[in-house]
């Protein structure tokens, strides 16, 4: 097998590649800014120097020339390479700072360079933290700077779009964001202007930088010169806890970090998932944080004699709710199920209902044609509809959906987390007749039409699993607390950084932040008590119930799921499955 | 305030003719900006814009390159614009002279317009003329070498007059002796 | 053989009126080497001609100084697709004013090259790149073009034969690093002119990612001549290691600065004081910039014997460069002159890696700083120092060009730069 020395220790190597690629997949450091691995190489920002040579072959002999002490002759190049875009080849040496002083040298020398004309505003910069010419300064930077000229002068707080804020002055022209909008999102929206150490980013005069995955170029800049306008001067990086997701507000489920602070969710970036989306997220999934803050439904609420609803306690709704049920038969009980919860929440809510005798399950869809791309946004505007529907509930479509209610006459109806009023011919007026339950996670046009709602928690208040467009099944954990959850007990919920380092400035304090809701599938378990038929303990016996009943989830674990980012499930008949 | 500006039938087939040479049409870019600054005076954001939907390629692509080469000129310039260079020979041989006193003449300093719009002056670099020092070029096209302050106040009444340099031939000592 | 400079008559830029005309040039032997190439195809084969272009070594006249012969030799076998000749007429060094002559007063002699390149290259599509500054020049070219195309030397079926060759020109608009062959290819393509991570190198992927061939517009001027005369013809010109007819390109204070002709290897002091008429005014030689602002500066008594091709000018301490010769006498201001030359890099570095784009921005300032006397002593280190990180760290070569003349000079003109130094004078108790 191919080989090569790096550090004077032998690795080997399969397949063609880059050396820097080469050597971060193998866990070794050197340090690089314009390099990305989804993107072209440009080997412009220079920092991944390293010396690098071949061994000198002897064509007559057919051997490798040795030296006197029988080592290998190696020609060097001339010049120290950048690893980032010198080819893996046979035999190759390469010397890193770890064993070069020129590199090491070179590398410090580099960063010198870049922060000659770069501003000492890491106090005030967003980036800071987390920023990749902070970290790689304190790691190679020279210990100061001998540059005692005025810095060169570019725009600053430059709104480049809706959503990205530009600082000229910190760029230090790596071209990622160009080059992101050239070959991922293809929008051409952004150039590199004018020359030498007056350039910076820009869009054309006059065009605003509304590209639908803008807030990518924010992630990969290795400086603070892009910000999120949004995210801006709202928190500090070391504050955060940073928890895995997916994405809940489109149908691809982007894999995610979800950013938390004080028990709300600060902001959402994407976590790297080659099997859904690479390195990236659309900017509408990011902005998404705010359902989990905002306009939650704390606390059952209830509408006494066709008045306004108030709150009302879990025991006062759990009984209103058991004396409502006990009043209907089955065939009058409308059951609408949704492609936003979860699948374990949408198993329990069936199955449940199914065990009441009822027969038939229903969802909306939540699809807007046309507003997908090639790239990571499906028309499916929801988490989970093929999970739902591989669970056996029936899609209805909105124009219909008015007419089951009219020719049914339900006389008790239950809507699971979906602002199904606000898609569909259907009008509250509709519900009148009925007793409408909503259990949901915030309010909305449906649920202030109903008569009792019941909170649920959102996908980063519970661990749940959720079927994307391709048939992917992938997972949340709990990144934030509930009135009934405790990081530091629920072993569902990760621990961040400032955890295991105990800063001060990680005190979640504020208890308005904790929501008071649980998840669907516990309501549902205490709706039922007294029986012991569905009395999960969790979310993961949930799965493993299902993965008994449906062929397609069978042996599909959190655990195999966490490993892989997700599994692929075999889905070919998305029709009914009605083993429930 | 800025117009809505367009090409006409025959500027487009004189495009078309530019895209032809190329096997892809971004290769005729800058010949492109070439043809619409020769037409507009100016390849200002409103004259990118129409480069750019004209070529069907992005108007940042368009920007990018205009702001990368230093001849195409990103706002409306005076009618004449004298670049001077100062570069090396020029500088050696007095072209920093010229332009001062090109500057004090007409008011105005490097980078500027007078107020009637019809001097810039620049100061470039080399600009290839070396043994002609020092020189300036008129709007990016005649060369006018061996500058003096008399030259200069020529030149510059000769514009107003709207007289335009003609082309300096530079012959060869060689061939002014060994002619055949 | 004429390499007495005294008889010698000029063979690239010959005197004789309206050369231009290719009825003209035709009449003085023009297009006879691409005629008897394409009449004698079995004798010159494209690999033919090639190994003849090599043999006679035309050394690389942009500044590089490599074998064109050699360079072409690179070209990959053809298989069926595009493949491209860029000549290089961007000439925008700093001192360099030559291959415009030859547009002026030979363009024909170039496109013959050209042609023959591209010939032996099996290349089909010709682009002349020239610096936007050089419009009436390319105008020139334009109609030289024209005149081919209508004497079938350019266009479907060269002189009756099954080889077809297209030329068009390419205006650049201002950017000295257009001149790198590798940003060359990116501006002719409408990018911004980044010069290109090599490898792959441009005889891989050049032009729209096929092969392509880079070669200076007076090294093609060049090949009429070996292909006229042939190599052996050719070698005898000038020194062994640096053969052929060399445009002299020399400016600055002489006498009479201008474009000469001559063999390469001259001697430096005959072509200041004899070709160009000596120093003006009687004033003393102080320093010489051989080949172009980014060629180290020789001093005036590093210039003794010294002759003007690759080997002796690398043994004196600089380089041919572009034969961009610039004289300066004694009341010259080294410390102005080199911050000028500053300048110019950093006005110029197209921004792409950074220790060029904040080192040539460095090296200025600091080097203003010293020409308005607020410099010190210290800062000449600084300034080494600078040079010494940007030098072989970059994409291209603009960062070393830009290092040289400030390193060699401090190296060569040091107490010059000391004497504008703030004396820093510390008082002992």
């Amino acid at each position: 097998m191919p080989e090569i020395f790096i550090d004077n220790k032998r690795y080997e190597f399969e397949q063609p590649g880059k050396v820097l690629q080469f050597m971060l997949d193998n866990g070794l450091d050197l340090p690089f800014f314009c390099y990305h691995p989804s993107l072209s190489i440009p080997a412009n920002c220079r920092q991944c120097m390293v010396k690098a040579g071949m061994p000198v072959f002897d064509k007559v002999k057919g051997t490798f020339e040795l030296d006197e002490n029988g080592e290998r002759v190696i020609r060097y190049f001339p010049k120290l390479m950048t690893a980032c875009s010198l080819d893996l080849a046979d035999g190759m040496v390469v010397h890193t700072h770890h064993s070069d002083e020129l590199v090491k040298q070179a590398q410090a020398d580099n960063l010198e360079f870049i922060l000659i004309n770069h501003p000492l505003d890491c106090p005030i910069c967003d980036q800071a933290g987390e920023c990749p010419l902070q970290i790689l300064t304190y790691k190679y930077g020279p210990e100061g700077s001998r540059f005692e000229h005025k810095k060169v002068h570019k725009p600053k707080a430059i709104q480049l779009g809706p959503r990205v804020i530009l600082d000229a002055e910190r760029c230090i022209n790596c071209t990622r964001c160009v080059r992101f909008t050239d070959e991922i999102s293809k929008t051409h929206q952004l150039t590199i202007i004018s020359r030498g150490d007056k350039n910076y980013p820009m869009t054309a005069n006059g065009k605003v930088f509304d590209d639908p995955y803008s807030l990518n170029t924010v992630d990969i800049c290795p400086v603070g010169a892009l910000t999120s306008a949004d995210f801006r001067f709202k928190a500090r990086v070391w504050e955060m806890n940073q928890t895995p997701g997916i994405d809940i507000s489109n149908g691809k489920g982007c894999s995610t970090w979800v950013w938390t602070r004080d028990n709300l969710v600060m902001r959402i970036t994407p976590r790297f998932n080659e099997a859904v989306n690479d390195h990236w997220m659309p900017d509408s999934g990011r902005l998404s944080y705010r359902i989990f803050n905002e306009n939650r439904i704390s606390k059952p609420w209830i509408r006494p004699d066709e008045k306004e609803q108030v709150r009302t306690t879990w025991n006062n709704a759990e009984l209103t709710l058991r004396e409502e049920l006990d009043k209907v038969k089955p065939p009058e009980i409308l059951v609408i199920g949704s492609p936003h919860a979860s699948v374990e929440d949408s198993y329990a809510y069936k199955a449940y209902f199914k065990s009441l005798g009822v027969a038939d399950f229903y969802f909306l869809p939540h699809v807007i044609p046309g507003s997908g791309d090639d790239l990571l946004l499906s028309d499916d505007q929801a988490p989970n509809t093929r999970g739902i529907r591989a669970l056996g509930y029936s899609e209805v479509a909105g124009d219909k959906l008015q007419k089951l209610v009219a020719s049914g006459r339900p006389k008790l109806v239950f809507i699971l987390n979906d602002d199904i009023l606000d898609r569909s011919d259907l009008a509250p007026s509709h519900l009148e007749d009925a007793y409408t339950v909503y259990l949901g996670t915030n309010h909305n046009s449906t649920s202030r039409a109903a008569d009792l709602v019941i909170p649920i928690t959102t996908a980063v208040e519970h661990a749940a699993s959720y079927i994307n467009v391709d048939g992917r099944i992938q997972r949340t954990v709990p990144a934030k607390e509930t009135l009934y959850t405790n990081r530091r007990l629920n072993l569902e919920m990760s621990m961040g950084r400032p955890d295991h380092y105990g800063t001060k400035f990680d005190n979640w304090v504020t208890d308005a932040n904790r929501i008071d809701c649980i998840p669907a599938w516990e309501f549902i378990t205490r709706l039922n008590s007294g029986s012991d038929t569905f009395v999960w303990e969790s979310s993961r016996r949930i799965l493993a119930e299902i993965g008994k009943k449906i062929p397609a989830f069978q042996g599909i674990t959190y655990e195999q799921m966490d490993e892989n980012n997700g599994i692929q499930l075999k889905l070919e008949q998305d029709s009914e499955v009605n083993t429930i | 305030m800025s117009e809505t500006k367009s090409f006409n039938a025959k500027d487009l087939s004189e495009i078309e003719k530019l895209t032809a040479k190329y096997p892809e049409k971004q290769a005729a870019v800058l010949p492109v900006l070439w043809y619409a600054q020769d037409k507009f005076g100016h390849v200002d954001p409103s004259v990118q814009k129409l480069v750019a939907q004209t070529m069907d390629l992005p108007e940042a692509l368009i920007y990018g390159v205009v702001t990368f080469y230093t001849q195409f000129y990103e706002k409306p310039m005076g009618k004449h614009v004298l670049d001077v260079c100062t570069c090396l020979s020029c500088q050696i041989c007095g072209g920093y002279d010229i332009l001062h006193y090109l500057e004090e003449k007409l008011g105005i300093k490097a980078g500027e317009t007078t107020p009637d719009g019809k001097f810039s002056i620049q100061s470039v670099e080399c600009l290839g003329a070396c043994a002609y020092a020092p020189m300036l070029q008129v709007t990016n096209d005649k060369y006018v070498n061996h500058l003096t302050r008399e030259k200069v106040d020529q030149l510059i009444e000769d514009l107003k007059a709207g007289k335009q340099p003609g082309f300096e031939s530079n012959k060869m000592p060689q061939h002014e002796n060994g002619s055949d | 053989m004429p390499n007495d400079w005294k008889t010698y008559k000029p063979l690239l830029l010959p005197a004789i009126k309206d050369l231009h005309e290719i009825s003209i040039y035709e009449k003085n032997n023009g297009y006879q080497a691409l005629r008897k190439i394409l009449k004698d195809r079995e004798t010159w084969s494209p690999k033919n001609v090639t190994s003849e272009v090599k043999t006679a070594n035309i050394r690389g006249r942009g500044g590089a100084g490599f074998n064109a012969g050699l360079k072409w030799s690179f070209m990959p076998e053809p298989d069926g697709k595009p493949r491209y000749l860029a000549c290089n007429g961007d000439e925008s060094e700093p001192g360099t004013f030559k291959d415009r002559k030859i547009f002026e007063f030979n363009p024909h002699l170039f496109i013959e090259g050209a042609i023959i390149a591209a010939y032996a290259m099996q290349v089909e599509v010709i682009y002349v790149y020239i610096r936007g500054e050089y419009r009436p020049f390319v105008k020139m070219l334009q109609k030289a073009i024209e005149q081919a195309y209508e004497k079938g030397y350019l266009g479907k079926k060269v002189q009756g034969s099954d080889f077809s060759v297209d030329m068009y020109t390419h205006m650049g608009a201002g950017a000295y690093i257009c001149g790198e062959e590798s940003s060359l290819m990116e501006s002719l393509e409408g990018k911004r002119g980044y010069p290109r991570v090599k490898p792959p190198f441009p005889a891989q992927r050049g032009l729209w990612g096929r092969p392509t061939t880079i070669n200076n517009i007076e090294t093609l001027a060049n090949v009429p001549l070996v292909m006229n005369y042939g190599a052996d013809w050719y070698l005898r010109i000038g020194p062994d290691t640096h053969p052929g007819p060399v445009l002299y390109g020399i400016s600055g204070h002489v006498n009479r600065p201008a474009v000469y002709e001559y063999p390469a290897g001259m001697n430096i002091m005959t072509l200041i004081n004899d070709v160009a008429g000596g120093m003006r005014g009687g004033k003393k030689l102080k320093a010489l910039i051989p080949g172009g602002s980014s060629t180290p500066p020789l001093r005036a008594d590093m210039l003794e014997g010294v002759t003007m091709d690759a080997d002796s000018l690398r043994e004196a301490g600089s380089m041919m460069g572009t034969a961009g010769m610039v004289v300066m006498d004694e009341d010259t201001d080294m410390v102005d002159l080199i911050w000028r030359i500053s300048y110019f890099y950093a006005h110029e570095s197209c921004g792409q890696c950074t220790p060029c784009r904040d080192g040539t921005g460095w090296l200025e300032k600091t080097l203003r700083k010293i020409k308005n006397g607020d410099g010190e002593l210290r800062d000449l280190d600084l300034l080494l120092a600078i040079c010494h990180r940007m030098e072989g760290r970059t994409i291209c070569a603009l960062a070393d060009a830009a290092a040289w003349p400030v390193r060699y000079s401090i190296d060569r003109f040091r107490e010059e730069f000391e004497r504008k130094c703030k004396k820093t004078v510390y008082a002992v108790a």
